[in-house]
């Protein structure tokens, strides 16, 4: 009976709290709503470039006429196989121009040689034996010739997410086979492709994931730990008594700033020392690149911590109004799922969470070795928050005296 | 030349929902008075003395400390306030307390460590001032806010139950500091539950429902209410009040 009293006792008490009740029934349904809306298993949206040298004439040597030129364009049927709902395909002429974008937004890029036809025709013929084609509209039957140079078709794909770099491959063997197929062949998509992976398949999916996981870590404890230590703060009265002595509310907010960020520094280093001894991950950039994007974020982080500490009557409130700020995070940013394969839906609220800034930031120095000059757009987002945040907590910071 | 009035408030209302935590209260403070607001719990003293310093703002009226109207950054320097809860850092030793609270008044170290001995001395902290102030007992720890509260050497102190849970003969001392720094000029507005503790300020207000029941020396108030001690003034003074209304 004991038992049953603290059990009502405990009940009672968080019937009474509103706040923390709204909280207990909304974040479940908030990450079903979540994981149902991001975790759609399939990619979608995946840019590649395609640039089409194909002239669509196969030369072949035939039962019925001899020699013909066969007119086919598989390079355009194998553009035409590509799905859609997974493929974003963009047709360039120039084939430079066309490789020097792919990790720049661009997953792969697909240059057909002019031969693409007449190779696949002869080669497919070559495998599988002879095939009936239409020549001036007779039948004929293709006899297998002597093999031909084979020029491949270049494929240069972006091997910095191994998961995306795994889907791409496969949609890309899919459109192939259907092609081969109406050519009833058993040429495999293999021997027609040289694949070139751009980081020469060295990045693991620990190295992908890394950055994306070193930033949640500093995301959650850098929260935590402000967001606790204000409101404590607050509730053991010496906030007030900081408040009511002449220093100005972004003093006291600097002070906090400096502190925390001094805090997410130290385990951010400790986190990737740590992750480079014990598993090796990938950093092939620069540490004072990767130091800079630590403290943009470190910073905005504590803003939002403070926000949540005026919004929080005790710890408890805070502590779930940060897993309201946590979960997204790890789920909306990218770290383990690309922003092209979330819905359209969702990719609003993956653009403000910092924690997407921070990873593709982090991601870009440390497995691909971008400079600076290359970060400018996630270093002025994340510059921009921090800046924002430092103010709306300032403000903050004096609701906090009267809220004391 | 007209006395100073360092705390003047007029027409002060404060409401928690429907409740009127303050109803209309006013008042005023000379300087260099030892001020005693004195009630029963949830008589409004706190809030009257947050709404005083700017840490509240009043649904209605205005206050003002040292000629500024409230809430003002200007007067904080010249402020000093103790506040109900201990507002110390536990995890801190007392002198470190001190220490934090003397940098955000841009005291010197060197000055911040001779007023904290002559502080700690007064609440008989001395031998404690490397302890860690979660290790001290409650009475002790109120000892150290009030030494933080007055390091600064206010011109204007707001003490909210600094005698609470403090022995008798320590409590005398600190009413004596108290009268002491009033006859430095200093100004202080103290409240307390204890309404015979009051006896020792020059002026008494005794507050009911938000309300200033009156206000006047001890004598007068004695006088007044034809009784020989606060506490029997103040129970005749909230009956007569129960009549009226």
């Amino acid at each position: 009976m004991t038992s049953f009293a603290v059990m009502k006792n405990v009940l009672r008490r968080i019937l009474r709290d509103v706040r923390t009740l709204a909280l207990i029934v909304i974040l479940p349904l908030f990450f079903v709503l979540l994981y149902g809306n991001t975790f759609s298993g399939s990619y979608s949206h995946l840019k590649i470039v395609v640039v089409n040298a194909d002239n669509g004439l196969a030369s072949v040597r035939t039962a019925e006429v001899g020699r013909v030129t066969l007119a086919v364009n598989l390079a355009s049927e194998f553009v035409a196989a590509l799905d859609p709902g997974t493929f974003s395909v963009v047709t360039v002429d120039n084939a430079d121009e066309a490789l020097a974008t792919v990790g720049d937004g661009v997953w792969a890029a697909l240059v057909f040689p002019k031969s693409f036809s007449n190779t696949v025709v002869n080669e497919a013929v070559r495998a599988g034996g002879a095939r009936n084609f239409e020549f001036e509209g007779n039948k004929v039957t293709v006899l297998p010739g002597d093999p031909v140079d084979v020029p491949l078709t270049t494929l240069a794909i972006d091997d910095s997410n191994p998961l995306v770099a795994q889907a791409v491959l496969a949609g890309l063997d899919a459109a192939f086979a259907k092609v081969l197929d109406t050519q009833q062949s058993s040429l495999t998509v293999n021997s027609l492709l040289d694949v070139r992976p751009l980081y020469e398949g060295k990045i693991k999916m620990l190295d992908f994931t890394a950055p994306g996981i070193i930033g949640f870590a500093m995301t959650l404890i850098t929260i935590m730990l402000t967001a606790m230590a204000v409101v404590r703060e607050r509730t053991g009265g010496t906030l007030t008594r900081i408040l009511i002595a002449p220093v100005s509310a972004w003093q006291v907010t600097l002070g906090y700033t400096l502190a925390f960020s001094l805090i997410a520094i130290f385990q951010a280093a400790e986190l990737f020392i740590a992750s480079s001894l014990l598993f090796h991950i990938r950093f092939v950039g620069s540490p004072v690149a990767v130091a800079l994007v630590i403290v943009l974020f470190a910073v905005g982080l504590q803003g939002i911590a403070t926000l949540i500490s005026t919004l929080s009557k005790n710890e408890a409130q805070a502590m779930q109004f940060v897993l309201f700020l946590l979960i997204p995070s790890i789920m909306l940013s990218g770290v383990f799922w690309p922003l092209e394969s979330m819905p359209a839906s969702m990719r609003p609220f993956s653009y403000a969470i910092p924690l997407t800034y921070a990873n593709s930031a982090l991601r870009k120095v440390m497995l691909t070795g971008h400079g600076l000059g290359e970060l400018s757009f996630e270093l002025s987002v994340l510059a921009a928050i921090a800046l924002f945040t430092l103010f709306l907590s300032v403000l903050s910071m004096r609701r906090q005296a009267y809220t004391a | 030349m007209a006395e100073e009035q360092v705390v003047r408030a007029e027409g002060l209302r404060k409401l928690f929902g429907k409740h009127a935590a303050l109803d209309g209260l006013s008042l005023s403070v000379p300087q260099g008075q030892l001020y005693g607001l004195a009630g029963p719990n949830g008589a409004g003293k706190t809030t009257l003395i947050r709404t005083l310093c700017g840490l509240l703002r009043p649904d209605e009226g205005t206050a003002y400390l040292l000629g500024w109207r409230m809430p003002n950054t200007r007067v904080r320097s010249q402020l000093g306030y103790m506040p109900q809860d201990f507002a110390v850092y536990d995890d801190l030793s007392v002198m470190q307390n001190l220490e934090f609270f003397g940098e955000l008044y841009g005291l010197r170290r060197a000055h911040v460590l001779g007023r904290a001995n002559e502080l700690l001395d007064l609440v008989q902290l001395s031998d404690r001032k490397r302890q860690r102030v979660g290790t001290l007992s409650g009475g002790m720890r109120r000892r150290v806010s009030l030494a933080i509260s007055l390091l600064h050497k206010p011109r204007l102190a707001f003490l909210d139950e600094p005698t609470a849970g403090v022995d008798p003969k320590l409590r005398r001392s600190f009413w004596d500091y108290f009268s002491a720094l009033a006859e430095q000029g200093v100004t202080l507005v103290v409240t307390t539950h204890l309404v015979d503790e009051a006896q020792r300020c020059h002026i008494v207000g005794f507050l009911m429902a938000g309300r200033l029941l009156t206000q006047g020396t001890p004598s007068d108030i004695l006088a007044q209410t034809r009784t020989t001690n606060l506490d029997d003034a103040f129970i005749a003074l909230q009956e007569r009040n129960q009549v009226r209304s």
